[in-house]
């Protein structure tokens, strides 16, 4: 490129000699593409100050950063789902931002705020009195076609009054330099909680640098988005929902993470009852309302009752309860139908009807082929223009998807687009093809120019439309960015808007007094409570299972118990991990190492040590928002280090390997206890917990502590017990049955007995709120109470395996009650069946 | 014509459910062709909510809520219904079919009537290239549109087999046409598809179709049952007319409208979500009987 390289940035002072021929040699190789205007280098080939200011540091402090940056990332999860995968991707971060200086932006959002409430004031007319259609502003088939068009909501009133909440647009920068519109997004628009996720990345990694530029920060717009939601209810202070489509959406951690920062109830279709016209949460306090709820469910699958019914992602009834106006669901159902293209080509005229105005940012020029006169230019210009489908329609058959280029398409391709074009021009429009900017990148330690898209948002507030200041940002290794979508190798970058003045730093800090004092954040939802239960019996299960692997391998190493390796004891153990589904029949009898290796890895078996971390994963990933995320990060650390595929090649290295597991799971334990508030979703991990523990113990000591019991038997339970040391401070004669049975199963003072859980339990649900309002107990305590009294009122020296077995059992039933108390049972709601033939 | 309408609905479950919610299409519609002189629906049990509204098609919606435990769900729907529909338009001078297509994207109605509501692909109705070349043979160029369909219907009629039992509600309409056979709703689907496939707007129709006894013979009771046929736009002037393929009749004095829609989704009698563990039965008893005793 040839350029004036020489040009001295104004900013930085200071920089050492190898950063500077770093500078210096990325703006070298540096070559915009022909034709198509870049952010970096200027129409005249110099290199714009802003990104000079940027590059300069970044070349001499702050690379390395960015590594320990994006390791953060991988860390706490952050991760999107590509189309039709099972697994997560880590997120996909550029370390350079996209630098925008303020008066682009000012345009930017004079702009966006423009068309968001061009598209409000159409939503609001054509879901009302239907004027643009009837007097032929918008010919009626062109809103028809799209499957977003709710009919049934015709008429109905938006609680709040609205219905765009958020909205997004696509914009990209054409070749004149301008920005144009190339999609609106309004249906559910995702993408906001990822340039939050992408701002705290960058912002960690260069904390001097992002300072020192006057970045716009973002945390006032989300302010002013959750105020706006709060609005839209009618309490005073409503309880705001979003609703997921469930952790297998593409975005579920993007939703996840929004709900956290927002302190929104992040909640699935199942979670919600409509009921007499308004929606309500299953909690654990029986059903409460939910008087906001933000979706990322797409309207079709709201409501299985009168839209998609084959949906298994809505609530019945829910759309009846929008009609009446007893709950705001944002953005609006049907507000999506504005996404069709069909209506792109609609929007001058459109502005200049309902606002009096010209568009300020203009959107890719398009035609719809419903309209003779649209259809015969397209068909006249086909190789210059590309060629889409006018509505979002699912395309059963495959076939032609998304924008193509008439140009590329093959000539069978070409053949079957004319059929289905000669006979449905109203399937498609046409576009003009625009070429868009490019932003540099880092790749391979070298800068690169790459294509974007940058979403901008908008969010309704109390004080009209407000910007978010910065944006998400997708860079495509293509150059026909049209086809941008993350499933696609692209990348995201975060957004710089850059101020000439110092900005006010804020955080979400509420600036007026009226914050009302809590302690408690709402109702623990029923779904949260049954994850949250389950997660602590698998980590429970975890544990114990490492215990008796652990006890497997020493069997052969410590001396004094060598014997182990002979007679019942050892069989016992390994009959119990057979029991326990972490080994085969067949691995079980072959060598210690084998076995251990089985109980610890093997992927098959569902009881084994990875099998459960996993479990335990999948649980946790259900319900993200409510952990913290280094106990994420503990969990993906021990899977990492359990379903790595390095062999462990003696009984050594696997006891290293469960000693290691033992340590993350007291690191688990350690954390729930000190770092999660004691309210009732901490009480559900540790009822789960306490639940499996207690039916653990008095599984062992059934089946090492019964009447013949030999001194490995109690040796070993005493090491599953992880009371070795208490007993022998305690017992300095050796190992005897009814004081190894007391310490175990009796011992209020034992954190592993028996005894200790139970007590634990009474307590928990002491507190836990209770549904009746006659006094009377629930099931869960009816069990629990006598139960707990019994044993403590045991004598140990009448303690045999019939009484254990009854309390082991009395357990489960206990599960069992706390499962139909607590949890969305029965909440699989199935639909009718449907007349099988007709005449 | 004056008709007696009974349409009962009995779902029989083998545990109990302990919610329903149901949505009910139940109610036939009054317009040019028939006049509803009474209607009424009873549910038992006895629903604890129950609210009517008027659908997106036009259909009268009742929606209720049981909330108790039931084993059985009866939904007994009757109505008295005066049916005059007007002799259709003439076969010959009906608007080319190209200029129909022109007008209903050109159309400003997007109400229940409006003929750009039925110009689209639905999830159940999808436009099949076969199926559009199979209704190109009737609609030749500049063919009058009473007479381009009426041949398309006939062809339907001719080419595939009455089979009940052979397809479901579900069955995708590519499935049916290839299969050559089916029951009302297929041969509907087929019309759908194929005429949707050229741009002519076509509604799918859900009602009840008078049956004569064989001479001599009672009536027998329940043995009539729901029928579809479709409904095609000719034009502003001739409007919707009814075409039924199973029979390869225009829609007459015979033909009793329930509701119309975009395809079966829209027009479901019974849409309902219930929880449940077991299985649940259905079974559906359907009588016509017109008022002169015939």
């Amino acid at each position: 490129m040839a350029t004036d390289t020489s040009t001295e940035p104004r900013h930085g002072g200071g920089r050492d000699a190898p950063a500077a021929r770093r500078l210096s040699a990325w703006l070298k190789g540096y070559r915009p593409l022909p034709g198509v205007p870049d952010e970096l280098f200027d129409e005249h080939g110099r290199p714009r100050d802003r990104w000079i200011a940027f590059l300069g540091e970044f070349a001499a402090h702050t690379e390395g950063a960015f590594g320990i940056a994006t390791r953060h990332l991988r860390d706490t999860g952050a991760s999107h789902r590509v189309y039709g995968e099972d697994h997560e991707q880590t997120w996909p971060i550029d370390p350079l931002p996209l630098i925008l200086d303020q008066a682009e932006w000012d345009e930017i959002t004079a702009g966006v705020t423009q068309r968001a409430n061009l598209i409000e004031a159409v939503l609001q007319d054509i879901y009302g009195e239907g004027k643009l259609v009837s007097e032929g502003a918008l010919p009626a088939a062109a809103l028809a076609g799209s499957p977003d068009f709710l009919r049934s909501m015709v008429g109905a009133k938006p609680a709040g009054g609205r219905y765009l909440q958020l909205y997004a647009a696509d914009l990209g920068r054409g070749p004149d330099g301008r920005w144009w519109v190339l999609d609106d997004r309004t249906q559910a628009p995702s993408g906001a909680g990822y340039a939050l996720q992408n701002r705290l990345v960058v912002s960690r990694a260069y904390p001097a640098l992002y300072n020192s530029m006057n970045v716009h920060r973002v945390a006032p717009f989300f302010d002013a988005f959750r105020k706006g939601l709060s609005e839209a209810g009618d309490r005073s202070d409503p309880r705001i929902c979003l609703l997921t489509p469930g952790p297998f959406s593409q975005t579920y951690f993007e939703q996840a993470h929004l709900a956290r920062y927002l302190g929104f109830l992040l909640v699935e279709g199942d979670d919600l009852v409509a009921r007499d016209g308004k929606v309500y949460v299953r909690t654990i306090a029986g059903l409460k309302r939910a008087d906001v709820i933000l979706r990322r469910v797409d309207a079709d699958f709201l409501d299985p009752l009168e839209l998609n019914t084959s949906s298994r992602l809505g609530t019945p009834g829910m759309l009846e309860a929008i009609r009446e106006g007893g709950v705001a669901v944002m953005n609006m159902p049907g507000s999506g139908v504005m996404e069709s293209r069909a209506l792109l080509g609609f929007m001058p005229q459109l502005a200049r009807r309902l606002l009096g105005e010209e568009l300020k940012l203009p959107n890719v020029a398009t035609w719809w082929c419903g309209q003779p006169r649209e259809r015969d230019l397209v068909e006249s210009t086909l190789e210059d223009l590309i060629v889409a489908p006018a509505f979002n329609t699912p395309n059963p058959d495959g076939g032609f998807a998304g924008p193509r280029l008439v140009a590329d398409m093959s000539p069978d391709e070409r053949a079957a687009f004319m059929r289905k074009f000669a006979d449905r021009p109203g399937d498609f429009v046409g576009q003009d093809v625009v070429r868009l900017s490019t932003m540099p990148v880092l790749r391979d330690g070298k800068l690169e120019p790459a294509p974007f898209v940058l979403r901008v948002f908008a969010a309704a507030t109390p004080d009209g439309i407000k910007i978010l200041p910065g944006g998400f940002c997708r860079m495509s290794d293509r150059t026909d960015v049209r086809a941008i979508s993350m499933g696609e190798g692209a990348r995201t970058a975060d957004v710089w808007v850059i101020d000439e003045k110092p900005v006010e730093r804020l955080t979400l800090i509420p600036s007026r007094d009226d914050v009302k004092v809590r302690r408690i954040l709402g109702h623990l939802p029923s779904r949260a409570a049954d994850n949250l239960f389950w997660l602590g019996r698998y980590i429970e299960r975890a544990e114990a299972t490492l215990r008796l692997v652990r006890s497997l391998c020493t069997s052969l190493m410590a001396s004094e118990a060598a014997i182990h390796a002979s007679g019942e004891t050892f069989d016992t153990l390994r009959r119990l991990l057979v029991e326990w589904g972490a080994l085969d029949e067949k691995t079980m009898a072959s060598s210690v190492l084998e076995a251990a290796r089985a109980s610890l890895h093997d992927e098959t078996a569902w009881g084994s040590v990875i099998s459960l971390v996993r479990s335990a994963k999948r649980t946790a990933s259900g319900m993200r928002e409510r952990l913290s995320p280094d106990f994420w990060a503990l969990l993906l650390e021990l899977e990492a280090d359990l379903g790595g595929d390095e062999v462990l090649g003696s009984e050594a290295e696997a006891l290293k390997q469960v000693e290691d597991a033992l340590q993350h799971l007291a690191g688990l334990s350690g954390l729930s206890q000190e770092n999660m508030n004691r309210v009732a979703g901490w009480r559900f991990l540790d009822m789960g917990r306490r639940i499996e523990r207690g039916v653990n113990i008095c599984r062992f000591t059934r089946m090492l502590a019964h009447d013949k019991a030999t001194l490995d038997d109690l040796d070993l339970l005493l090491d599953l017990a992880d009371s070795q040391i208490t007993y022998r401070a305690r017992y300095l004669v050796g190992l005897a049955l009814t004081p190894v049975r007391d310490l175990v199963m009796l011992d209020p003072y034992n954190t592993r007995s028996l005894a200790f859980q139970l007590t634990t339990l009474k307590d928990h649900l002491s507190v836990l709120p209770t549904l009746q309002d006659d006094g009377m107990l629930e099931e869960p305590s009816r069990i629990l109470l006598p139960l707990a009294t019994e044993v403590e009122t045991e004598d140990a020296r009448r303690l045999d395996a019939d009484k254990t077995h009854r309390w082991e059992r009395a357990l489960m039933r206990a599960s069992g009650a706390i499962a139909d108390r607590f949890f969305l049972q029965g909440a699989n709601a199935v639909p009718t069946v449907k007349l099988v033939g007709l005449a | 014509m004056i008709y007696g309408l009974r349409h009962r609905t009995t779902y029989s479950y083998s545990d109990s459910v302990s919610f329903a919610r149901c949505v009910l299409r139940l109610t036939p519609r009054s317009s040019a062709s028939q006049t509803v002189l009474e209607s009424s629906i009873r549910v038992t049990p006895r629903p604890s909510m129950r609210q009517e509204r008027t659908g997106a098609f036009g259909a009268q919606m009742v929606t209720v809520m049981v909330d108790r435990p039931h084993d059985t769900l009866v939904i007994d729907a009757r109505s008295r219904v005066d049916v005059h529909t007007p002799p259709p338009p003439d076969a010959i001078s009906s608007l080319p079919w190209e200029a129909v297509r022109g007008l209903a994207f050109e159309n400003r109605d997007i109400g229940p009537e409006g003929p750009a509501n039925y110009l689209y692909a639905t999830n159940r109705t999808q436009l099949v290239p076969r199926i559009t070349d199979y209704a190109r043979e009737s609609l030749k160029p500049g063919r009058p549109i009473v007479a381009a369909v009426s041949e398309l219907m006939s062809r339907v009629y001719r080419d595939f087999r009455y089979d009940p039992g052979a397809t479901e509600v579900s069955t995708p309409v590519w499935q049916a046409f290839d299969a050559r056979h089916g029951v009302c709703q297929d041969f509907a689907q087929i019309m759908i598809s194929g005429l949707r496939g050229l741009g002519v707007p076509t509604a799918y129709v859900s009602g009840y179709l008078r049956t004569i006894p064989p001479e001599g013979q009672p009536r027998l009771e329940g043995a009539d049952a729901t029928h579809a046929w479709v409904s095609v736009w000719c034009g502003e002037a001739a409007g919707w007319v009814g075409f039924d393929p199973t029979n390869d009749i225009l829609a007459a004095d015979d033909h009793i409208v329930l509701a119309v829609g975009r395809d079966y989704a829209d027009v479901a009698p019974i849409d309902g979500v219930i929880l449940a563990t077991g299985a649940q039965t259905l079974k559906v008893e359907v009588d016509v009987v017109p008022e002169d005793g015939t």
